[in-house]
C-alpha cells in the first residue's frame, strides 16, 4: 500500500516535472503551430474541398513521404535517391496483403511499414559505407529495380491494370479521402515534430555532427554508423507507411507509380524547401505542386506536356536552389527576412555550470612495440608509450616522423600491424573507437574538424552525449523524466567544458564564427565533454598567438592537476618545454628518445635528426 | 439587400423553370494524351465531334469535353476518374486503363464509363460492373478471329506478346483462342516492351520453326519484331491486333516500308453492311473538324498517307448512345435513370451499325465485327480470303 502510494507520489511529480518543462519551453511558434494544425484538421468540415479531397490526401501522404526523406538527407546526410522505392515496397505489400492474402487493414499497415523499414535496413547497411554520390547512384538504381521487378511480375503486382484494393474500414468507420485526409495531416503533424525535436538534441546533434566530420563524431564515440542506418530505416519506414496509407486511399497499385521519378521527385522537393528544417520537404513540395499546376495552364495555352514540364520545371527549380548554396528556400527565406528584422537576442536559461570532476583513475595508456606499415612505408616501428595520469606526455618529431599516425593507432581509427595498446591492466586491442571512448581515450584532430551546423555549446553536447544512457531517439521524443534530468545534467557538464577552456561566453555562437585557435580550444572542450581519462591532442597549439598559447598552457595545467592523463603531440617546442613532464621523440616511425624534457634535449640524436639548431 | 435577395430568388425560379434541358454537360475522356497521342486524341476527337453534332441537332442535352490524361498509369487513370466525378461528369469515355478499380469510384456516383479503347475480358462485367459499358473490339473476339482465319492456313504460329498490360491480356485471350488447336502453336514468347533489339526472339522463333507471327504488344513492340525478322531476311507472315495499324508501326519502320508490306492486323471494321456511306461521312466531319491525320510516310508512288479515324468512331458512337440514354431518362441530373436507360437505347453508328446495350449485354461491338486489313505499299485494305473482311470497302488512305 505504501509502495503504491509512494509509486503514484512519483508519477504525480514527474507529471508535474514535464508540465513544468512543456511550459517553460512552449514559445509562440509552438502555439502557431498548433493553430495551423487546428485549422488543417478542420478545413473539410469548413472549406467546400469534397471534390479535391483525395488529392489533397495524396499530397498530405507524400509531404510525410519527403519529410521522413528529411530525416535520412537533412538530418543524417545521405542522398537518398530512392524514397519512390520505399513508398512502392510499403503500397505493393499493402495491396498485396490486402488484395491477394485478405488482410484486415491495420495489421497488413503494420506488415507494410516492417517491410519497408526491412528494406531501408537493408539498403542502409548496403551504401552505409558508401559517398554521398555514390548512394544517389545506388538509391536511384533502387528506384529503378523496384519499379522494374514489380513490372515484370505483373502476376503479383497486378501489371498496367494495377492491383484493386477492398474498401477499408476501421471499427465500422469507413476510410473516406476525407478520414485519409485527417489521418494524413495528424501524420505529417508528427513527422514534422518528430524531426522538429530530434534535431536540436541528442541523437540529431550527434547526426549533424557526423553529417559534416563524420571522423570527428566518431573520434568522439558518436556511433556514427548506426545513427545513420538508423534515420535511413526510420525514413524508409515513414516512405513505407505513406505507400501503405496512400494505396489504401486510391484503391489501386500499380508499379507506374512508383517510379525513379516519384523518387527525384521528393529528393527535389526536400532539397528546394530545405532539408534541415522540418517544414522545408512541405514547403518544397508545394513549390513542385505549384510547378505542376503551372505546368497543367501551359499546357491549355500552348498544348505542351504537362508531365515533363513539371519534371523540368522541377529541375530548374533543383538547379535554382544549388546554385543558390543549396539551403533551400525556407532556410533562405529565413535568412532574408533576418536580414531585415533581426531577431531579438534571446537569452536562453542555462542550467549552471559544473566544475569537471577530477579524475579517479590510477591507470595509464600503454603502448608496446606499437607498428603499423602503409605498403611500402613503415609509418610506425615497434613505438612503446607510456602515458600516466596527472602528466602530459608530449610526441614530437619531424614531418613523417608517425607522430599522428601513433595518435590514430591509440584511438583505434587505424588497427596495428603489431603491438599491443593497454589501459592499466585492460588490453585495448579490437576495440573500436566508440568502445575505447567509452573508456576515456579521446582525441582530437590535427586539422580543425569542428561541427560547422551547430552551436559552440551544440558542438559541446555532442561530446557529453558519449555517457547518456537515456538520450536515444525514442526516449529524447518521449522526454520522459530521466531524458531530461540527464539532459540537464549533460549541458551542465558541457558548459563546465566550454568554461574550462575559456569558451563559455561564446556558448550560442555558430561555432564556424569562432577564430582559428578558438576552434581548436572548442574540439578540446567536445573531448573534455565526453568525460576522458587519457586525452591525446594533435597539435593543439597551431596558429595559436603567444596569448593564446599560454591561456592553452593553463588550461592543460589543470587538466592533469585534474588527473588526466594527456598525449600532446606539438612542433612548437617552446610550448612543449612549458607544458610537458614527459616527452618521446620519434623518428621515421622509431622512437630515438625519451624521458623528461630535460633528457630529451641532451639526447644527441635527437639534436641530430630533429632539433639541429633549435633548444627544447 | 432587398434588392440581392431578389435577385436570387429571380435566379433560383429560373435556373429551376428551365429544369435539366439546356444544360451543358460534362463528359470526361480519361485516355493517355502524351504517352500515346495516337490513342488518346483519336478517343477525344470522337467524342468532340459527337458533342458538337449534338449541338446542332434536335435533342436536350448539350456536352462539354473534358481531357484526363491518364498517362496509361492506372493509379493515375483512377484519380482522374475521381476528379471526373467531383467535376460533376455525367459519363466517363475511357480508354481502359485502371478499370478495374475505377468502375466502383464512378458507379457510386453512377457514372457509366464507355471503354473504346481496351479489349481486356472481366473489364466489362454487366451483372459485376452495371455501370461499365464498351464500345472497342474484345481481345476475346480479336484472338478467336486470328485463330479462326489463320488455323485453317495450317501455319505454325508463334505468339509474342510483351509485358505490358496490352501484350498480357492478349496472350491470355490468344492461349484461350488457341487452346484446342496447340499444334498451330510453335512457340510462346514474351519480349520487353521498349526493348531496342529484338533479333533474339525473334530468332528463337524461327528456330521453333514457326512459319508465322502473331505479335500482340505495343506498336513500337510490332514495328521491332518486324525489323528483327526482315532484317534477318525472314519473310515471315506476321499479324497483329489493331496495335498494327497505329501510325507510329510505319513511323519506325519508314526505312524499309517493303518490311511493312504483308503486316496483317485484326481490328474493328469501319464499314458496315449498309456500306461505306456512314463511315465516309463520319470521316468527312472528322477531317473537317480535327483534319486529316497524316502517318508521315509516303506510299511508293508518292502520295502522303493517312489514317481513317477508324477508332474515333466508337467514342462518337458512345456520347450519341449516352445522350440518346439521358433523352430516355427525361432528367440529366438523375444518374441511376441514365444507367438504367442506357440499357434500353440503340443508336446508329458511325460505320452503320446499330449501337447499343441491354441488362446482360455491355459489349458494343460483336466479334464477328472483327476484320482482317493487310498493308501494301503503306496503305493497307481488307483481306480478300476472310468471308467477313472481303466483301468491305476500302477506306481510302492516300492525300
Amino acid at each position: 500500500m505504501r509502495a503504491g502510494s509512494a509509486v503514484l507520489e512519483q508519477t504525480r511529480s514527474a507529471l508535474g516535472a514535464a508540465v513544468r518543462d512543456a511550459r517553460a519551453g512552449w514559445s509562440r511558434r509552438a502555439t502557431l503551430a498548433l493553430v495551423v494544425v487546428a485549422l488543417a484538421l478542420l478545413a473539410p468540415a469548413v472549406l467546400p474541398l469534397n471534390g479535391r479531397m483525395p488529392d489533397l490526401a495524396g499530397f498530405v501522404y507524400l509531404a510525410v513521404a519527403a519529410v521522413g526523406l528529411a530525416y535520412a538527407v537533412g538530418l543524417a546526410g545521405i542522398p537518398s535517391l530512392g524514397q519512390g522505392a520505399f513508398l512502392g515496397i510499403g503500397a505493393f505489400a499493402e495491396a498485396i496483403l490486402r488484395a491477394k492474402g485478405g488482410w484486415p487493414l491495420l495489421p497488413a499497415i503494420l506488415l507494410a511499414v516492417l517491410a519497408g523499414a526491412a528494406a531501408g535496413a537493408l539498403t542502409g547497411l548496403a551504401v552505409g559505407r558508401l559517398r554521398g554520390a555514390f548512394v544517389a547512384v545506388s538509391t536511384w538504381i533502387l528506384s529503378w529495380i523496384v519499379v522494374l521487378v514489380l513490372s515484370s511480375f505483373p502476376g503479383i503486382s497486378g501489371g498496367a491494370q494495377g492491383l484493386v484494393l477492398p474498401e477499408a474500414s476501421v471499427l465500422g468507420l469507413r476510410l473516406t479521402p476525407t478520414v485519409h485526409y485527417e489521418v494524413g495531416v495528424a501524420l505529417l503533424a508528427l513527422a514534422i515534430l518528430v524531426f522538429a525535436i530530434v534535431a536540436p538534441r541528442g541523437p540529431g546533434l550527434a547526426l549533424s555532427a557526423a553529417r559534416r566530420q563524420p571522423a570527428a563524431a566518431l573520434g568522439l564515440g558518436v556511433p556514427v554508423a548506426r545513427l545513420r542506418l538508423g534515420a535511413f530505416t526510420v525514413s524508409a519506414a515513414v516512405a513505407a507507411l505513406a505507400g501503405a496509407l496512400g494505396v489504401e486511399l486510391a484503391q489501386i497499385a500499380d508499379p507506374s507509380g512508383y517510379g525513379p521519378l516519384l523518387s527525384f521527385k521528393l529528393f527535389v522537393a526536400v532539397i528546394l524547401g530545405g532539408a534541415r528544417t522540418p517544414l522545408g520537404p512541405v514547403a518544397g513540395l508545394l513549390v513542385i505542386s505549384a510547378f505542376s499546376h503551372a505546368a497543367e495552364q501551359i499546357n491549355a495555352v500552348r498544348g505542351l506536356p504537362p508531365g515533363r514540364l513539371e519534371m523540368m520545371l522541377t529541375g530548374y527549380g533543383l538547379l535554382l536552389v544549388l546554385a543558390l548554396g543549396g539551403a533551400g528556400l525556407l532556410p533562405s527565406a529565413q535568412a532574408w527576412w533576418r536580414r531585415f528584422r533581426p531577431a531579438p537576442a534571446q537569452v536562453r536559461p542555462q542550467p549552471r555550470a559544473e566544475t569537471l570532476g577530477r579524475v579517479q583513475s590510477s591507470r595509464a595508456l600503454t603502448a608496446r612495440g606499437l607498428s603499423k606499415r602503409f605498403e611500402s612505408l613503415v609509418a610506425v616501428d615497434a613505438v612503446d608509450l607510456e602515458v600516466s595520469p596527472g602528466s602530459i606526455h608530449a610526441l614530437i618529431g619531424p614531418n613523417g616522423s608517425g607522430k599522428t599516425t601513433a595518435l590514430r593507432l591509440l584511438v583505434g581509427v587505424v588497427p596495428p600491424d603489431s603491438g599491443s595498446i593497454a589501459l592499466g591492466r585492460q588490453l585495448l586491442d579490437g576495440m573500436s573507437v566508440r568502445a575505447r571512448a567509452l573508456h576515456g581515450i579521446v582525441g582530437t584532430h590535427q586539422t580543425s574538424a569542428i561541427f560547422a551546423d551547430l552551436t559552440v555549446l551544440e558542438n559541446t553536447l555532442v561530446g557529453a552525449g558519449l555517457r547518456r544512457r537515456f538520450g536515444g531517439a525514442l526516449r529524447t521524443l518521449l522526454a520522459t523524466p530521466k531524458a531530461r534530468a540527464e539532459m540537464v545534467s549533460t549541458r551542465r557538464k558541457a558548459l563546465a567544458a566550454l568554461e574550462l577552456v575559456g569558451l563559455g561566453n561564446d556558448r550560442d555562437r555558430p561555432a564556424v564564427e569562432l577564430p582559428a585557435h578558438g576552434q581548436r580550444l572548442l574540439m578540446l572542450a567536445a573531448a573534455l565533454a565526453t568525460e576522458p581519462r587519457v586525452l591525446l591532442l594533435d597539435e593543439p597549439a597551431a596558429g595559436a598567438a603567444p596569448v593564446e598559447l599560454e591561456r592553452l598552457a593553463n588550461v592543460l595545467d589543470e587538466l592533469r592537476q585534474n588527473g588526466l592523463a594527456l598525449l600532446v603531440i606539438e612542433h612548437n617546442l617552446r610550448f612543449v618545454r612549458s607544458v610537458a613532464d614527459e616527452v618521446t621523440v620519434l623518428e621515421a616511425g622509431r622512437r630515438i628518445a625519451a624521458g623528461s624534457v630535460a633528457e630529451v634535449a641532451a639526447d644527441e640524436a635527437v639534436q641530430a635528426a630533429y632539433l639541429g639548431r633549435q633548444r627544447l | 439587400m432587398r434588392r440581392v435577395a431578389a435577385i436570387l430568388a429571380v435566379w433560383s425560379l429560373a435556373s429551376g423553370c428551365g429544369g435539366d434541358s439546356g444544360k451543358t454537360l460534362l463528359i470526361a475522356v480519361n485516355a493517355p494524351f502524351w504517352n500515346t497521342p495516337y490513342v488518346g486524341d483519336t478517343i477525344a476527337n470522337g467524342a468532340e465531334l459527337a458533342a458538337k453534332g449534338l449541338e446542332t441537332g434536335p435533342g436536350k442535352v448539350r456536352f462539354r469535353i473534358k481531357r484526363y490524361d491518364s498517362g496509361l498509369s492506372a493509379r493515375t487513370a483512377v484519380a482522374n476518374v475521381r476528379r471526373a466525378v467531383a467535376d460533376g461528369a455525367v459519363a466517363i469515355i475511357d480508354e481502359g486503363t485502371g478499370i478495374n478499380a475505377s468502375w466502383r469510384i464512378a458507379n457510386d456516383a453512377n457514372v457509366p464509363i464507355c471503354i473504346t479503347y481496351q479489349g481486356g475480358d472481366g473489364l466489362v462485367d454487366p451483372v459485376g460492373r452495371p455501370n461499365v459499358f464498351r464500345i472497342a473490339p474484345t481481345d476475346h473476339g480479336v484472338a478467336f478471329r486470328l485463330a479462326e482465319y489463320l488455323i485453317p492456313k495450317r501455319l505454325r504460329i508463334a505468339l509474342i506478346v510483351d509485358d505490358s498490360a496490352y501484350g498480357q491480356e492478349g496472350l491470355k485471350a490468344l492461349r484461350e483462342a488457341f487452346a484446342r488447336n496447340s499444334e498451330s502453336v510453335a512457340t510462346r514468347l514474351t519480349v520487353p516492351s521498349g526493348a531496342p533489339d529484338l533479333a533474339p526472339e525473334v530468332l528463337r522463333a524461327r528456330r521453333a520453326d514457326a512459319t508465322a507471327l502473331i505479335v500482340w504488344a505495343e506498336p513500337a513492340t510490332i514495328a521491332g519484331v518486324i525489323a528483327a525478322a526482315r532484317g534477318s531476311g525472314w519473310s515471315v507472315p506476321v499479324y497483329t491486333p489493331a496495335a498494327g495499324e497505329d501510325p507510329l508501326v510505319r513511323q519506325q519502320l519508314a526505312n524499309h516500308p517493303d518490311w511493312v508490306d504483308g503486316l496483317t492486323f485484326a481490328t474493328g471494321r469501319p464499314t458496315a453492311e449498309v456500306g461505306a456511306a456512314p463511315f465516309l461521312s463520319f470521316q468527312r466531319q472528322y477531317e473537317g473538324n480535327f483534319g486529316v491525320q497524316a502517318v508521315g510516310v509516303r506510299t511508293p508512288d508518292g502520295a502522303q498517307v493517312i489514317q481513317p479515324p477508324d477508332y474515333a468512331m466508337y467514342s462518337y458512337d458512345c456520347v450519341n448512345v449516352l445522350a440518346a440514354a439521358i433523352e430516355r431518362a427525361d432528367r440529366v441530373s438523375d444518374g441511376e435513370k441514365i444507367l438504367a436507360a442506357l440499357n434500353q437505347v440503340s443508336v446508329g453508328g458511325a460505320n452503320g451499325d446499330q449501337r447499343g446495350f441491354n441488362e446482360r449485354n455491355h459489349e458494343g461491338v460483336v466479334d464477328d465485327d472483327v476484320y482482317f486489313a493487310r498493308f501494301e505499299g503503306m496503305t493497307y485494305a481488307p483481306v480478300k480470303d476472310d468471308p467477313l473482311s472481303s466483301t468491305l470497302t476500302v477506306i481510302e488512305q492516300r492525300r
